[in-house]
């Protein structure tokens, strides 16, 4: 037996019949990639759902899914989940059984959501500014470090939040806020975040706003007042400021009471488990709002995520076992077709030994092959697999 | 040197059966075989090769039992010793002429593809006029091009025996003579024998001798 000849001789049979050779390959490599790149996944995915959710002792929020509670407090998506006032967050703070770290993400800019929270949050999540500085007045952001690189920005530039309803004249106005850090990579949803001040939040929102003194705007601004009332309001001609910057930032307001403000959720973190095991009993016994254990709620979504990987995977087994089937097929009836090629081999002197080495190589070929082109694409998923959740995530 | 002797050797499913009492071919000698279709010259051509086996008697080439051989040794024996020229060319279709020429070195443990192999089947695609043809595929050459590339392919390990089917069979006389030619000029060069099939009583001239093979089929003979 001539290995280099059988090994050249296979090669050219291949390459002459390179369709067959892509297809038989293609098929294969599915064969091995589905089953492990859909685990590879799911365990990727728990990977990084597991990491933040277990780093969130617990999350408050307004009663319904559980589940988008954890996602709208940890990934910043579900912006549409029902909110619940500040005064509740006020509550469990004044109780001292938690640090209250309240969030509001609700608001995006360009895709990105913003998200209201206060300085602890920076301090819980241990983000570290890369360039620039922390929050310090409202209408300032700090972004993200894909927010930063995607968009450009550093510090000194500005971003703009997408109005919510483009027809809506009573809207929510776009703010511009000027960017005053940019954060270190964490590999977590907060580098896809653009971070404000809870209140900056609300302006965002409309619940707060800036304008000229009432006293300094003309009568066509005014609304007509009966004599006895002794305040002044304004019509819906008043310009309000879209940028809050140091010349205007004293004239922004807010009308009503902040604690009825809301927010999406707040993380807690209770002292210690006492304190956890009252703060749980007092919401499960207390009906509208709902405090969540991160933790608990991924067990529960795995479990089921488990059990449909465990029903795909045999799906998948019965597929793969009937593709293995039919390549084998394939080889057979080739064997068969190539009946008279390896007959003049035969005759030209070729040993049995060879004629089956040449069969072998064939499918050696193509299981070899399938198994490099699936390594490489489970590399791929590996490689990208963060990246990309992190994407359908937000 | 071919030494055939007492051979008997019939197709299972078939009423042919081929005798052959006694046949020498001498070293260097040039033999064509004549006959009617089905007389048995191709069944004689399988037995000297050790394609076939028979079921009596004994083949001997240049001293090696070639029925005593195991199947493996049988077939080194081939790729070493005899240069086989078949009827139907035998042309692998995924192989380029030069590849099909060269491919005894390619499914040889002994034989070795060096620079002076290579030369040597460029010469012998020029000399039997294929040599344009070297880097196309069987299925883009004419019948009587791909015969002179299996002529190529039996001559390009100068072996010490060449068996040719009928190798003049598809070609023009011009072509034929010229293949014809560069057999025996081959086979005189390497010093080899050669045994030849042919239906065209214009070559029979050529050979050193004519055997009729008529005779094995209904009962034994000599040669």
């Amino acid at each position: 037996m001539n290995g280099k000849g059988i090994v050249f001789l296979g090669f050219r049979y291949l390459q002459r019949n390179r369709v067959k050779t892509l297809l038989l390959v293609a098929a294969f490599t599915l064969v091995w990639l589905l089953p492990s790149g859909i685990g590879l996944i799911v365990s990727r995915v728990e990977v990084q759902l597991r990491a933040r959710a277990m780093e969130t002792p617990l999350l408050l929020g307004q009663a319904g899914s559980p589940l988008e509670l954890v996602f709208n407090g940890l990934y910043f998506t579900r912006p549409d989940l029902a909110t619940l006032p500040s005064r509740e967050l006020d509550t469990i703070a004044e109780s001292g059984l938690a640090s209250v770290i309240p969030l509001y993400a609700r608001f995006s800019a360009g895709g990105h959501r913003i998200v209201g929270t206060s300085l602890d949050y920076f301090d819980f999540r241990k983000l570290t500014i890369r360039e620039g500085r922390p929050l310090l007045w409202l209408g300032e952001c700090v972004v993200g470090a894909d927010v930063a690189e995607k968009n450009g920005v550093r510090p000194g530039d500005a971003i703009v939040s997408t109005p919510e309803t483009l027809f809506d004249l009573a809207g929510v106005y776009p703010l511009k806020m000027t960017v005053v850090g940019v954060l270190e990579s964490s590999g977590s949803p907060d580098d896809g975040a653009i971070f404000v001040d809870l209140k900056t939040a609300w302006i965002i929102e409309g619940l707060g706003h800036g304008h000229d003194e009432a006293e300094s705007l003309g009568d066509d601004q005014r609304i007509k007042t009966v004599e006895k009332e002794s305040s002044i309001r304004l019509n819906a001609s008043v310009v309000e400021y879209n940028e809050i910057n140091p010349d205007n930032a004293d004239q922004f307001h807010f009308h009503g009471d902040l604690s009825d403000y809301p927010v999406t959720g707040a993380i807690l973190i209770p002292a210690d488990a006492k304190n956890q095991a009252l703060l749980k009993g007092r919401y499960t016994a207390q009906g509208g709002l709902q405090l969540v254990s991160p933790a608990e709620e991924m067990d529960e979504l795995f479990a089921t995520v488990f059990s449909v990987q465990r029903f795909v995977l045999w799906l998948l087994f019965a597929i793969g076992l009937a593709t293995i089937l039919i390549g084998a097929l394939v080889f057979l009836l080739s064997y068969r077709l190539r009946r008279d090629e390896f007959l003049h081999l035969r005759h030209i002197g070729a040993d049995p030994v060879t004629l089956k080495a040449l069969v072998a190589f064939e499918a050696a070929f193509v299981v070899l092959s399938s198994l490099v082109v699936s390594s490489l694409s489970l590399l791929v998923i590996q490689l990208a697999a963060p990246g990309v959740i992190r994407h359908f995530l937000n | 040197m071919i030494v055939v002797e007492n051979v008997r050797f019939s197709y299972p499913s078939e009423s042919f059966e081929l005798r052959l009492d006694q046949l020498r071919v001498e070293a260097g000698e040039t033999v064509a075989l004549v006959g009617p279709s089905g007389c048995g010259k191709t069944t004689l051509m399988n037995l000297i090769s050790g394609i076939l086996v028979p079921a009596a008697g004994e083949i001997q080439v240049n001293g090696v039992k070639v029925g005593e051989l195991s199947v493996a040794a049988r077939q080194r024996f081939r790729l070493e010793t005899i240069g086989l020229v078949p009827q139907n060319f035998e042309l692998l279709d995924y192989l380029t002429i030069r590849e099909n020429i060269l491919v005894p070195f390619r499914i040889s443990s002994s034989l070795r593809l060096s620079p002076e192999t290579r030369d040597r089947c460029e010469f012998l695609a020029e000399r039997s006029g294929i040599s344009r043809h070297l880097d196309k595929f069987p299925g883009q050459l004419s019948q009587g091009e791909r015969q002179r590339a299996a002529l190529c392919r039996g001559l390009v390990t100068s072996p010490r025996l060449i068996l040719a089917d009928e190798p003049t069979g598809n070609l023009d006389p011009e072509n034929q003579d010229r293949i014809v030619a560069l057999l025996l000029e081959e086979a005189k060069h390497i010093g080899s024998s050669v045994v030849m099939i042919t239906h065209d009583p214009v070559l029979l001239p050529r050979f050193g001798r004519v055997i009729d093979a008529l005779q094995w089929r209904t009962a034994g003979g000599n040669a």
